[in-house]
């Protein structure tokens, strides 16, 4: 397996990223490595998204919740408890995988927009009630001053955290989708009712797949915490869901790593158009508009379409 | 090896299926023929679990299983292919017949093994079975409609069943196609030992492969018997072959 | 806690005359969903383009007529507004599907917002009720505001016009046509393309109706946009897709809940609804009253 890894066209150029990612903190100013961690983060939350709804074409409208739960699990275990750091690291991903297995237990059961429908409201209602919570949750005010250990104290130490967590899941997702369940859950995406009459139980696949990436859901919510010492009620609002939508749409739903893509461009745009102007949603909602018109399989999914003319002619026909 | 016993099924007060009675027996290849609207495809869906019956009962190797869902059903041994293309058009032909034979070998569940190696044989086999192995590295939905039709049946045979069902399997098809199909299917039968059950509207076809032919009109069965039988029955002529 | 009779009769009509408003927008969005089949986000930016264009105009006119002219313009600012977005983009895309749609109408509703903040800015933003409407009216004992009184009349109105509009006129008959079989609309030889645009400006006037209403009762800021369409989507599910009564029916166990909610756990107020609307989807997924889906 290793040496087909080094056979691969891709072994050079991810191997130079790497390479550059890892050194970038010695040179780069504080901020460009907030931003890079800030990027890992946000992409490794679109990318959970995109395997229930890019890979598992279900409707799950409210994903960002489960970012919300991870992150404020952490964040209260260590601010309300004095259980060890690793506890709450792996508390905020089960915490939030468990949380995914109710609602989607409840949800699996029905399809397309009321599978949205219903899971948009059950979002809500955790979201309304950490809103409200102050006692326990610091309501709208979220929670502050998360203190970390001396290993993540510095700027530079969390980016290199987060980084070596974002790569870890990166490869298990990747592992994932390339799995007979990846492909399952793709296939169950493409036709759920064929994939019954070949004998798969389409609810408990869907349910299964809803579990994984809210997991890593969670993580991404840890690793937010990790970054900013703090969570806000805003992070379980569904405005966030639809923006982590728009970062799979924008790199492409059925590719990958196109949500890597997405995240990056959303968040490069909002700290660097933001900078100059504070009408940035504006410029994003005409991006969006020209995307949605005239790059319906989002940026990573044209480039793919360019390199191989097959699934370029089978998009056409698609719609 | 299939017994359905009068079975019934009605949409909002419409009843679809009337009392239909069928046997099949095992090696058997059996066809369901019918005009237009006599309840072919509503019987194959409660067949195989898609539909569930309001009346009736369904037998399959002594169980009855006409309150199972449709994906139990399938791992019991029954496949089916469909009247219209419905495959996964976004997979790779491989894909589209791994999937099957996948969750065949239980091994749809497994979160961390590569694909690629999993399960190659079999549905390499089975691509090369129906004529499908030059093209499995195509993505499903840009085949041509014969080889779509095709691909049905190799999803089917994925689940490796002891009774195969096939709706229509040339619906669409050019006449060449159609009987190259059909000695598809004939030698499916023979090397696999599989049992078929199908429906068809061209009779030629029917009458020549058919060991066993249902007829049914306005949901009900008229009669089931060999293709001698049935070629001189009264009713039958009068329904159906008259008819046309 | 012990709550008197009046009270809680007060709090159910608060709730009820609060639900009025949710209504009005409701109903708009539930149209767009039943005839276009289009998930529109925007509704809500549109609901707060009536809010503000409301507060414009009552500001340009001394005394109470700025009120009450408000209310007839701003919805046909808002109106406006949606008819240029169907013609120009909208109509392009009702063949996508619904995730596509949802998307692309919040794309509209950032720039939208983006352009309310260019055009009013970011701070609150608060109308005062028309003389004839301050103030309170005395109620078993206890006081009820008049403005609410106001509204829980105005609801049924809109109800029955709406309801008029789509048994009566042409134009309402062949959109709730088009909500149950499209193609059947397009054999006829009717101008479907037009159709649609007058039934989506229809659901995005009420948006602005509703904007313009709920002006006098809250402070009009941006954000509303968000509050209010999640709320309405929720509404217009458990009633029923694309159905007027199911949007009032969802929009009064929204309502009624929530003030009910602000009566006995005010700082929990918010959950209730939310609460209500889980129960009512996993008995009834696909709403209260039949869905034209």
């Amino acid at each position: 397996m290793f040496e087909r890894m080094i056979r691969s066209n891709w072994f050079v150029p991810i191997t130079v990223i790497l390479i550059i990612l890892f050194l970038l903190p010695i040179a780069a100013p504080r901020f460009y490595v907030y931003i890079l961690a800030l990027i890992y983060v946000t992409a490794l939350l679109a990318m959970s998204l995109n395997m229930v709804v890019g890979h598992g074409g279900m409707f799950q409208f409210h994903h960002a919740v489960f970012y919300g739960v991870g992150a404020y699990t952490v964040a209260l275990m260590l601010t309300k408890t004095k259980l060890p750091l690793w506890v709450g690291f792996i508390a905020g991903p089960l915490v939030a995988a468990i949380t995914g297995l109710i609602i989607g237990w409840f949800c699996v059961r029905l399809t397309r927009l009321y599978f949205g429908m219903l899971q948009i409201s059950l979002g809500s209602l955790i979201w309304a009630i950490v809103f409200r919570w102050y006692s326990f949750t610091g309501g709208d005010d979220g929670i502050h001053g998360v203190s970390m250990p001396s290993f993540l104290s510095s700027l530079n130490h969390s980016y290199y955290f987060i980084l070596v967590v974002f790569l870890i899941c990166l490869v298990l997702m990747y592992m994932i989708f390339r799995s007979p369940f990846g492909s399952t859950l793709q296939a169950i995406r493409d036709n759920a009712q064929r994939c019954e009459a070949v004998g798969i139980n389409v609810r408990l696949y869907q349910l299964g797949g809803i579990v994984v990436a809210t997991f890593f859901a969670g993580v991404a919510g840890v690793l937010f915490v990790v970054l900013e010492r703090s969570v806000f009620a805003e992070m379980l609002f569904w405005v966030l869901s639809l923006e982590i939508f728009i970062m799979c749409l924008l790199g492409g739903w059925f590719t990958f790593a196109g949500p890597i893509l997405g995240a990056a461009m959303i968040v490069a745009l909002r700290t660097f158009v933001g900078k100059y102007t504070e009408y940035w949603t504006l410029i994003l909602g005409v991006i969006l508009i020209l995307v949605i018109f005239f790059l319906p399989e989002g940026v990573m999914g044209f480039f793919q379409d360019l390199l191989k003319p097959a699934s370029k002619e089978l998009s056409e026909r698609g719609r | 090896m299939l017994q359905v016993e009068g079975v019934m099924k009605s949409f909002d007060g419409f009843m679809a299926v009337n009392g239909a009675n069928l046997t099949v027996g095992k090696g058997e290849i059996v066809a369901v023929i019918g005009p237009n609207g006599a309840g072919k495809t509503t019987l194959f869906n409660l067949i195989t679990g898609t539909l569930r019956r309001d009346r009736g009962r369904i037998v399959f190797k002594g169980e009855d299983i006409s309150e199972l869902p449709p994906y139990e059903i399938c791992k019991r041994g029954i496949s089916r292919s469909y009247q219209i293309v419905n495959i996964f058009p976004r997979l790779t032909v491989f894909g589209n017949v791994q999937v099957a034979v996948l969750s065949h070998q239980r091994k749809s569940s497994n979160l961390f093994r590569p694909a690629q190696n999993i399960a190659v044989e079999e549905t390499r086999r089975i691509l090369e079975s129906v004529g499908l192995l030059n093209k499995e590295k195509s993505i499903a939905g840009s085949l041509s409609h014969g080889d779509q039709k095709i691909l049905e049946i190799a999803i089917a045979l994925g689940n490796e069943p002891e009774l195969l069902i096939l709706d229509e399997p040339t619906a669409g098809m050019s006449p060449e196609e159609t009987s190259a199909t059909m000695e598809l299917v004939r030698r499916l039968a023979k090397t696999r030992g599989l049992t078929i059950l199908f429906c068809e509207h061209d009779m030629d076809i029917v009458f020549s492969v058919a060991q066993s032919i249902m007829v049914m009109r306005y949901g009900q069965t008229i009669i089931q018997a060999s293709p001698e039988e049935v070629r001189n029955n009264k009713e039958v002529q009068e329904a159906y072959l008259g008819g046309e | 806690m012990t709550f008197g009779g009046a009270e809680l009769i007060c709090q159910l009509l608060v709730g009820i005359s609060r639900s009025m408003i949710l209504f009005i927008v409701c109903a708009g969005l539930s149209f767009v969903l039943g005839v276009l089949r289009v998930p529109n986000i925007a509704h809500g930016s549109l609901y707060m383009i009536g809010a503000f264009a409301t507060f414009s105009i009552t500001k340009m006119f001394a005394g109470s007529t700025g009120f009450w002219i408000a209310l007839i313009l701003a919805p046909l600012l808002v109106a406006l507004v949606s008819l240029i977005a169907e013609r120009a983009l909208f109509q392009h895309l009702y063949q996508r599907e619904h995730l596509m749609l949802l998307l692309f109408t919040f794309a509209i509703s950032l720039i939208l917002g983006d352009l309310v903040k260019i055009v009013w800015g970011a701070e609150y933003k608060s109308v005062s009720a028309p003389a004839l409407l301050k103030g309170s009216i005395s109620l078993l004992g206890a006081s009820f505001p008049r403005y609410n009184l106001f509204l829980i009349l105005i609801g049924p109105l809109v109800a029955i016009a709406l309801w008029l509009f789509t048994i009566k006129t042409k134009i309402g008959k062949i959109s709730r046509a088009a909500a149950v079989d499209r193609e059947m609309v397009g054999v006829l030889g009717i101008n479907v393309s037009w159709v649609f645009a007058i039934a989506f400006v229809i659901g995005c006037y009420l948006a602005g109706v509703g904007g313009a209403l709920v002006a006098p009762t809250v402070s009009i800021t941006l954000g509303m946009d968000h509050t209010l369409i999640i709320e309405a989507f929720l509404i217009v599910i458990i009633g029923g897709l694309g159905n007027m009564w199911g949007a009032l029916v969802g929009s009064l166990i929204f309502g009624i809940t929530h003030s009910f909610g602000v009566l006995f756990w005010p700082q929990f107020a918010i959950v209730f609804p939310y609460i209500a609307v889980v129960i009512v989807l996993l008995l009834r997924p696909k709403g209260l009253l039949k869905s034209v889906w």
